[in-house]
Formats: C-alpha cells, sequence, structure tokens
C-alpha cells in the first residue's frame, strides 16, 4: 500500500503529459484527462484516508528509497494526522479547481496541463519527508503558478506573476540554505531523523536561532506572515478563478504546514524563543487584514485579505506551542481552504457573469440570483466563523490554546480575538451590500448558478457542515499527530 | 585496454575535422555533410572516452580522472548535439563546412584541457581551444559589429593566455619542471604572484570577474550560432582545468583561497546584476554566464573533494541550458522583441526554453538546482555560509531576467512572423534535447557525481 501517495503524487504529472499532448484540434478533450485524473486522485486519496490508522501519531504509507546517496538524498513519503488532512483538502481542491475551469478554452491543453502540474508539487509538499523531496515539491508549484496567472490572468498578470514568483523564490531560497545547514549539522536530509535530532538537543540555540530565521524567511512569506504579504492581493486578484482557489487553499497552507513540520520539531528551543514575537506578527496579520478588508471596494480583494487575516490565527495557534492551538492551526487551515475556496468560486462566478468585481456594482444578488446570494451568505458565515460551520472550530480552538499558552502574552489573544469581531463585521457589511439590497444593473437578469457549479461547490458545502458540527471528523485525524509533535518539542524544552 | 585508447577521442575528432575540411569533395553538394560527419565524430568519441576509462599516459603529462572523463564526455556530447543542430539549421551565410571544422578542432584543445597535467600542455590546450573560437565569432566577414567583437575577443584572450603563460613561467622556474605532480611554489611574495597570474587568466578565460568586460561585447557581436558553442562547450573543460589548477596551487599558496572567493562575489554581483538591462538575448546570456562563473569559483574557492565535484557538475549544469537557450535566439532572434509571442508560434521550442532558463535559475528539480544544492552545501561545509547566502539571494535576482525572457514569449504577442520558415526537425530536436537533459541531469545526479568522484 506504501505506493499509494507516489501514485497519488505523480497520476497528475501523467495527466499533465497527456493534456498537453492533446491534439490540436481537439483540445476540449485536455479538461477531460485533467477530471479523470482528479477523480482518480481523491479517489486515492480516500482510499488511504479510509485505511489511515487515526489512533497513531506515527507516519504511515511510508516508502524510503535512497536517491542520491552521496548527498544523503532519499525518496522518503509518509503521511500523518496532520498531512493526510492536508493531502485530502489538496486532493479536493484540485478537483474541483478543474471543474471550476469547465469554460476555459484559451489555449486550454497547457490550462489543464499547468493545473495539474501544480497538483503534483501540492500533493508532495505534503507527504515528503526528505527535505530535498520537500524543497523540490515547494519549488515546483511556482512554475504553474507563475505561468497561470501571467497566461490567463486579468490585466495586470505580467506584474503579478514575476512578483509571485520572485517573492515567494526569495523567501524559499533562505530555506535552501537553512535546510543545507541541519543537513551539515545532523549529517541527514531526513525529516523524521531531523526532528529526533531537534528534540534531542543536537543544535545549539545560537545555530537554532539562525536557521530558524532562514526557515521564517521561506515559510512566512508563503503564508503570508504580514508585513511579508504584499504578493498576495496581487497575485489573487490577478488570478484565474481556479488558481485563486488553489492559491488561498492550499498554497498559503505550505508556509503553515513548513512550521508545524520543520521548524517546531527540528528548532524547538527557538521555536519557544520566537513565538512571542511570532505571535505578535499573528495578531498584526489577523487585525491588520480584517481591517483593509473592509476598505475594499473589490470583492475579491476582500477576500484576499481576509486570507492574510485567517492565516494569523493559524499562526497564532501553531506558536501557542499547545496541543489544543495547534489542533485549532490544523482545523484553521483546513476549513480555510474550503472556505476560502468557495468564496473564490462564487467570486469567480459572479465576475464571470456581471463582468466586474466592484461590490458596490453587483448588489441584490439574493434578488437577482436566489441561490447564488444564498450559497455566497453561507460562504461568508462560515468564512467569519458562526457556529455549527467550520470556520469556528479552528479560530476557537486557536485563541484558546492561545490563552493557555506559556508563551504568548495574554494580551496578544485579546487583541487576535478582536479580530473575530472584525471578521464578523467586514463580512456582514459585504453580505448586506452584496447580497441584501436592490440588485443593481450589473446583475439584474444574469442567470442563477448552473449544476456545473453546484457539483463544484458541494463537497465544500458539506465539509462545511460536516467539520462545523462534528468537530471530532477532523480533529481526530489531528489530535494524535499534534501529541506526537509537541511529545518532541516539549520533550526538548 | 591498451592506454592509448585513453587520448583516442581526440584522434577521432581530429580526423573527423580534416574530413569535415574536405567534405564539400566527398559529397558533392552537401555542404551541411560537415557537421553530421563531426556530430557523429564527437558522439563516437564520447562512446570513447566513457569506453577507455581513466588512467595516464605520456608520462603523466595527460592524464584521465573521474573529473577530466566525465568533462570531455560532457564536451563531446554536447559538441555533438551542437553540431546536430548546425546541420538541420545550416548557416544564413554558408560556409557550414569551416564551421563545423574549426567546432571540432576547438573541441578537440577542449578535451585537452580537461586532461592536461602539465603547464605547457595546459597553455598549448588552451590555444587550440580558443584559436577556433576567433574565428568562429568573427564569422560575419561583412558584418563590422562581428568583426569588432571577434577582435575583441582574440585581444583579451591572447592578453589571458599571456597572463596566464606569466604566471606558469614563475611556477615552472620555481619548480624546476613544467609537470603538475612536481610544482612546488615558494611561499611568500612571488609564490603568489605566479599564482595570482596564473588564476587572472583562467579567470578571463571562464569570463568571471574581473576580466569578464570582453564577454558582453564579444558575444553581441558574434553571430549566436558561435556565441552558442563559444560560451558553453569549452567551458566545461576549462573548469576542469580551473578546478585542477586551484586544487594543485591552493595548499601552497594559501591566498588563492580568499581570490576565489572575491572572484566569485565580483562575478555573481557583476553577471546578475549586469544582466538586467538587457535586450540582446547575447549580451544577457553573457552576463548570465559571468554570474554562473561565479557560482563555479564557490565551488572551487572550497578547495575539497566535494566542492570540486560540485563545480564539474554545475559546469555541465550550466552549459547545456546554456547552449540550448542561444541556439533557440540563434534561429528566433537575438532580441528579446523577437522572441515575442514565440510561445504562440513555436509551443514546444518556446516551453523547453522555460525548462531550460528555470533551471538556470536554480529550480528544482533541474539540473541548476542539483547543482547549486552541491555547490553551497560545499561551500558551508567550510564555514563559507554567507557566500552561500549571497548566492542564494543573487539568483534570486537572476530569476528577474531570466523571466523576462519567458514573459517574452509567453505573456506578449508579436505581428512579426517568424524567422526562416520552418523549423527542421533536427535543430527542434536538440533544442528538446537540451531540455529533458536538464531535467535528467537533475534528477539522476547521483551516477554522475559517482563519475567524477571516481578514480581520485
Amino acid at each position: 500500500m506504501s505506493y499509494l501517495l507516489s501514485v497519488i503524487i505523480f497520476l497528475p504529472l501523467l495527466g499533465a503529459a497527456v493534456s498537453a499532448l492533446v491534439p490540436k484540434d481537439r483540445p476540449g478533450a485536455a479538461k477531460w484527462v485533467a477530471l479523470a485524473t482528479s477523480v482518480l486522485g481523491l479517489a486515492l486519496t480516500a482510499a488511504v484516508v479510509a485505511t489511515f490508522d487515526r489512533a497513531s501519531g506515527a507516519m504511515q504509507f511510508v516508502t524510503n528509497v535512497v536517491w542520491v546517496p552521496q548527498a544523503g538524498v532519499h525518496y522518503h513519503l509518509g503521511v500523518d494526522g496532520i498531512s493526510i488532512t492536508m493531502l485530502a483538502l489538496s486532493s479536493l481542491l484540485g478537483l474541483v479547481a478543474v471543474i471550476a475551469s469547465w469554460k476555459v478554452t484559451d489555449r486550454a491543453p497547457a490550462y489543464f496541463a499547468m493545473l495539474l502540474l501544480l497538483q503534483v508539487g501540492m500533493n508532495g509538499v505534503f507527504v515528503a519527508l526528505d527535505f530535498v523531496l520537500f524543497y523540490m515539491f515547494w519549488e515546483l508549484v511556482l512554475v504553474p503558478m507563475f505561468f497561470l496567472i501571467g497566461m490567463w490572468g486579468g490585466a495586470r498578470r505580467e506584474y503579478a506573476s514575476i512578483k509571485f514568483f520572485i517573492y515567494t523564490l526569495a523567501g524559499s531560497v533562505f530555506m535552501l540554505v537553512g535546510m543545507i545547514a541541519l543537513y551539515l549539522s545532523a549529517g541527514t536530509f531526513d525529516m523524521v531523523e531531523l526532528a529526533r535530532a531537534g528534540s534531542s538537543g543536537v543544535f545549539g540555540l545560537g545555530f537554532q536561532n539562525w536557521v530558524f530565521l532562514a526557515f521564517f524567511l521561506g515559510f512566512a512569506v508563503k503564508v503570508p506572515v504580514w508585513p511579508l504579504h504584499t504578493w498576495l492581493p496581487d497575485a489573487h486578484v490577478e488570478a484565474p478563478t481556479a488558481a485563486s482557489v488553489l492559491l488561498a487553499g492550499i498554497l498559503l497552507k505550505m508556509g503553515t504546514y513548513g512550521f508545524i513540520r520543520v521548524s517546531l520539531p527540528m528548532l524547538p528551543q527557538a521555536s519557544a524563543a520566537w513565538a512571542p514575537w511570532i505571535s505578535v506578527l499573528a495578531a498584526i496579520s489577523i487585525v491588520y487584514g480584517a481591517a483593509v478588508a473592509f476598505a475594499q471596494t473589490d470583492l475579491k480583494k476582500l477576500v484576499a485579505y481576509s486570507s492574510v487575516s485567517h492565516m494569523g490565527f493559524v499562526m497564532l495557534g501553531i506558536f501557542s506551542l499547545t496541543a489544543t492551538g495547534l489542533n485549532g492551526a490544523v482545523a484553521v487551515m483546513f476549513s480555510h481552504g474550503v472556505v476560502t475556496g468557495m468564496l473564490f468560486l462564487l467570486v469567480g462566478m459572479v465576475y464571470e457573469r456581471s463582468h466586474t468585481r466592484e461590490i458596490s456594482k453587483v448588489g441584490g444578488l439574493s434578488v437577482a440570483m436566489p441561490v447564488m446570494g444564498g450559497l455566497l451568505a453561507f460562504a461568508s458565515f462560515a468564512s467569519l466563523g458562526l457556529p455549527g460551520l467550520s470556520g469556528f472550530v479552528g479560530e476557537f480552538l486557536s485563541l484558546v490554546g492561545a490563552w493557555q499558552s506559556a508563551v504568548i502574552p495574554h494580551w496578544i489573544t485579546v487583541v487576535s480575538a478582536v479580530g473575530v469581531l472584525l471578521a464578523a463585521a467586514y463580512m456582514l457589511w459585504m453580505v448586506l451590500r452584496v447580497v441584501l439590497g436592490t440588485p443593481t444593473e450589473a446583475v439584474l437578469g444574469l442567470p442563477d448558478v448552473t449544476a456545473r457549479e453546484v457539483a463544484a461547490l458541494a463537497p465544500l458545502i458539506a465539509l462545511t457542515l460536516v467539520v462545523g458540527v462534528w468537530w471530532s471528523s477532523l480533529l481526530g485525524f489531528v489530535d494524535p499527530a499534534v501529541k506526537a509533535l509537541l511529545a518532541l518539542v516539549t520533550g526538548a524544552a | 585496454m591498451p592506454a592509448w585508447t585513453l587520448i583516442a577521442p581526440e584522434g577521432v575528432l581530429l580526423f573527423c575535422a580534416l574530413l569535415a575540411l574536405f567534405a564539400d569533395v566527398l559529397v558533392r553538394g552537401r555542404e551541411r555533410a560537415a557537421a553530421w560527419i563531426g556530430a557523429a565524430g564527437c558522439a563516437l568519441a564520447a562512446g570513447v572516452s566513457l569506453y577507455a576509462g581513466r588512467g595516464q599516459l605520456f608520462g603523466g603529462q595527460f592524464s584521465i580522472d573521474g573529473p577530466a572523463q566525465v568533462a570531455r564526455t560532457a564536451t563531446l556530447l554536447l559538441a555533438a548535439a551542437f553540431l546536430v543542430w548546425l546541420a538541420g539549421e545550416g548557416l544564413r551565410r554558408g560556409r557550414v563546412r569551416e564551421f563545423a571544422a574549426l567546432v571540432l578542432f576547438a573541441t578537440l584543445g577542449a578535451l585537452l584541457m580537461a586532461a592536461a597535467r602539465d603547464w605547457i600542455v595546459l597553455l598549448l590546450a588552451l590555444e587550440t581551444a580558443t584559436m577556433p573560437a576567433y574565428v568562429l565569432m568573427g564569422f560575419d566577414r561583412s558584418d563590422d559589429r562581428s568583426l569588432e567583437g571577434a577582435l575583441k575577443y582574440f585581444l583579451l584572450s591572447m592578453v589571458a593566455s599571456l597572463l596566464f603563460l606569466y604566471g606558469a613561467s614563475f611556477v615552472i622556474g620555481m619548480s624546476g619542471s613544467t609537470a603538475f605532480a612536481a610544482t612546488r611554489l615558494q611561499g611568500g611574495t612571488i609564490g603568489i604572484i605566479a599564482a595570482a597570474f596564473v588564476c587572472a587568466g583562467l579567470l578571463a578565460k571562464l569570463s568571471a570577474a574581473p576580466f569578464q568586460w570582453w564577454a558582453p561585447d564579444a558575444y553581441a557581436g558574434a553571430p549566436s550560432a558561435a556565441v552558442a558553442f563559444v560560451s558553453s562547450v569549452p567551458k566545461i573543460a576549462g573548469l576542469a582545468a580551473f578546478a585542477r589548477v586551484a586544487q594543485l596551487l591552493m595548499p601552497q599558496v594559501p591566498q588563492v583561497g580568499p581570490l576565489l572567493v572575491a572572484a566569485a562575489l565580483a562575478s555573481m554581483f557583476l553577471g546578475n546584476l549586469a544582466a538586467y538591462p538587457q535586450t540582446d538575448v547575447r549580451r544577457l546570456m553573457a552576463y548570465s554566464g559571468v554570474a554562473h562563473a561565479g557560482y563555479l569559483l564557490v565551488g572551487l574557492a572550497t578547495g575539497t573533494e566535494a566542492g570540486l565535484r560540485a563545480a564539474v557538475f554545475y559546469a555541465i549544469a550550466y552549459a547545456v541550458p546554456s547552449m540550448g537557450v542561444m541556439l533557440v535566439a540563434a534561429r528566433h532572434g537575438n532580441t528579446l522583441d523577437d522572441l515575442r509571442g514565440l510561445a504562440a508560434r513555436r509551443p514546444w521550442v518556446a516551453w523547453a526554453t522555460v525548462l531550460m532558463l528555470v533551471s538556470l535559475v536554480g529550480v528544482p528539480p533541474l539540473a541548476g538546482f542539483t547543482g547549486k544544492l552541491y555547490l553551497f552545501t560545499a561551500a558551508m561545509g567550510v564555514g563559507l555560509t554567507w557566500l552561500a547566502v549571497i548566492a542564494v539571494a543573487m539568483s534570486v535576482v537572476s530569476a528577474g531576467f531570466y523571466l523576462r525572457i519567458v514573459r517574452a514569449m509567453f505573456f506578449t504577442t508579436s505581428a512579426k512572423p517568424d524567422i526562416g520558415g520552418a523549423q527542421p526537425a533536427a535543430s527542434a530536436a536538440v533544442i528538446v534535447a537540451c531540455a529533458l537533459a536538464v531535467l535528467a541531469i537533475g534528477l539522476a545526479s547521483s551516477p554522475i557525481l559517482s563519475a567524477i568522484s571516481a578514480g581520485r
């Protein structure tokens, strides 16, 4: 069964190759290739999830083969409860992105090939257990995303795509330096071994501190943590809908996943030492993101800035260094992926019909397109953290974890909690203007959601409800892995 | 295996070069036959080089160890690819026959360079490799800029050779022998002067700072096909020779290490920053070559076995995409404007170019990334972490100008029709092969690294 993960990662690569080779006179075939690949990938992921031992906090479905013996590089894959959550999200959103792109006809074979190539990187990051492999998948997502934004994006696509590429590359190359430093110090690129070495005190605090900084640059740009977030609004606004969904849903999570998988266990003392400062940045991200979201007149930018705010909760939960906080962080990662995916899809549908994303021009959806309006309201409620929907679980637990935390000052938690109120305010105000009210000229007479669009949204709606009501459906996977991780971190401190 | 097989690749090349000169006589009216003969010869020589293994000849003056064998084989394969491209594409002004023969002579010099273990042999090899290149750079006789570039290249290359010879004369004088094995430098000023002159000559040949200024001007005047060859193929062997010299000098003159570090630093800064404003692909790639010479010097500056191995690996990882990109420019136009909208006109070539460009940036899993991983690991292993940090920061800078080529090809359109009509299958295949090689070298680095380490 251990080969399953490899198949899940590289199946989209095969799909991408087939999609690129689709004959010129039948460009429509590409999307069917992409759909088939994504459905199969999701089914295989479901098989992994179904046979996953939820009681264990250890790595499962492990593959470990020597790749470059001279440099200590292995082909090492495996999943624990945290990775499998993210892998499931990645497979699901990968499929959703394909369905959402069904109407793309401009250079379709290349488009779907890029979408599938992106899936290779996304899936790979969450299951790689060798640092070089991890870095390869990490960087692999840059290229297809660069093209998705640059070739199929909006008006300022060139600027946004290059800014995205260079900004995130700048962060990750420092990660490369940190990774080599760990290798030279511990003699291995194996992430499981490095975590063990980190928790058993192989790395001195001075060394940990600068390596932590190197990783911080790599991960924080991706999250993004204020003040490294400036690439995000540009990339989001210019990206095509499917790319936005994957950018917000998966790519941002790669950053927080990096903190969980790398920084915490490998550099435990440095993580504890930096936690108060990072919690300050997290609180600033939460409040700043929310405040800026308030001021947006563009629907997509509003959702983009709300991501900055939500990812702040993830950072807060992670650096609380408590089981509650980490559970919350992973729950926000999952829920934000689902809910923001939904929001971007809906914004994309509105834009596709009305050709505008100006909040003032798309009022009164509940009259013009009742189903669309209802769904947008539902997604907004989930996003603002209404109890009973998935958004609530994680943010609640993150805040509780931060309050319990020995390293985060209480006032940070209080400030962050204000962010929840702000989120409610800007989301409800948006709902008030866009969903309620009298319909504007731009949306009158537009068709409501189609069956295909509902198909893209349905799994996300279902997950929002299920996780919101039945927390343990998600946390049952996450908790044992979190406990195992914290045993490493606190064992060292 | 008889020992003479070690030098058999040189023999094959010499024979093919002479054959190519008379190709017109042998195959009437088929000018491009010369290039095909050359390509076949290079491929055959590459096979011989692999098959012959490692060993010594001529009392150790000519010696093939792991790095030399890998460098020679890679040089030959790359030269073969270039000649196939030439055979497919031809030259706008004809005279493929001479061009192919000159390429073969230069390759012959490069092979000798990688194997030389004697100061005089190395000098002769260097000259054999560069002499034909002067003619290649000035191949457009009717174009003044080409002649100007060739003259610059000739003069500065001669200066570099003389610097090297001047330094070598000190070395030989001190050692009382021309053999590498007998080299004994005295400490103090005289040893530093000798080592500095030798390194200065080699740095100039590698187009590394502070001796980089000839490259952009010379390249910008020359025919792109000539640039594609001169800027990439001889560099692998040149690096292998430099690596050997550095390894010889560093233990004897401790100042060589810092000197190489300084040159590495200057090359990375100058190359990457100066490439930014360029709109001519040849100038851009010239500065990119300066920058990559800087990365190579990082490996040499470590003075370790791991650093040397990484540098030889990186030389290959640099040369393949660099040649590929220049070949694309040679066909589709030298300025960024010419490349506009290439993705729509020639999707396969454009995507292959993307692969090569992002490899030069250092994006995994391509050759450029793998090479940088090994280079930086070697550098950080000897405490040059700060240098590695600057090097990675500079590779982010490099993304900026390489992406400008991608942007021109993909994000813009052009009303201009493609130059020269349909692309011949042979030359298109070479571009795609270069791109695939970049991927393969990145993924399967292990056997290459083993081969470089073998026999040392």
